[in-house]
């Protein structure tokens, strides 16, 4: 088995305790390879996932189940410098990137 | 950083919330686990600069009154590797993004506890998380909290 980044899903209790993410617009800030994103989008959330590295959005892409297509879309972007509307989420998560 | 955090609320609901998630700065612990009992190898010797930094960049947008810090909740978590190639890389690839020195010592001891175990080991590195949880502040409530403060 490769290496697995908690798997006693600390992480995911411990979101869960702080919001309630069921059909709220997130945007997650480093998503990397998206190991994230996809607890974020099993918690019901509609992810939008941005990283600076392309090579790593591809993985994203690459690696997310199609169940959880519908809810999360990658992308490359900065935190600088945000390609979004003013007061379009609610939600912003840092992930390990801050 | 702190330019981040400003696009970061820019983009935020009135009352939105951002999730501060990251690593705590403390030194990650590395071990093995055999038939359910770990053994402790040692500490790795990270640079904590860059935590430092977003600690003052968060203090600062809340300084400023742009955010309410509501929450923060420190917890454990692990990485799990089955092979001395795979912690290799990992450790490899941190100690060149960070410029920490060698680790080598860490990887001998590591490979000789799977030796002697034959390699039915797992190796685990342990380090807390921090979650931070920062409340959009508006306007008006930013003009009261001065004015009471």
């Amino acid at each position: 088995m490769p290496l697995r980044i908690d798997p006693e899903q600390n992480e995911v209790q411990a979101l869960k305790q702080v919001a309630d993410w069921r059909g709220q617009r997130v945007l997650e800030i480093g998503c990397g390879d998206g190991r994230l994103t996809q607890r974020l989008a099993r918690l019901g959330a509609q992810v939008q996932a941005i990283d600076p590295n392309v090579t790593l959005i591809r993985a994203a892409r690459k690696r997310l189940p199609q169940r959880l297509a519908a809810r999360v879309h990658f992308q490359v972007g900065r935190a600088g410098r945000l390609e979004y509307p003013k007061e379009s989420f609610d939600l912003v998560v840092f992930s390990w990137v801050l | 950083m702190v330019h981040a955090l400003h696009e970061a609320r820019r983009v935020l609901k009135p009352g939105g919330v951002l999730i501060d998630l990251r690593p705590a700065a403390v030194h990650r612990q590395v071990g093995v686990i055999r038939a359910g009992q770990s053994q402790r190898l040692g500490a790795m010797r990270e640079k904590f600069d860059d935590d430092y930094a977003a600690n003052r960049a968060v203090a600062e947008v809340v300084r400023q009154g742009l955010f309410k810090l509501e929450r923060r909740i420190r917890f454990d978590c692990r990485r799990t590797m089955d092979s001395l190639a795979e912690f290799r890389a990992w450790l490899d690839e941190f100690v060149t993004l960070d410029k920490l020195p060698s680790h080598n010592w860490l990887i001998e001891r590591v490979s000789q506890a799977l030796h002697e175990d034959g390699g039915k080991a797992k190796i685990v590195i342990t380090g807390p998380l921090d979650l931070g949880v920062l409340k959009k502040r508006e306007l008006g409530e930013r003009k009261k909290a001065a004015g009471s403060a």
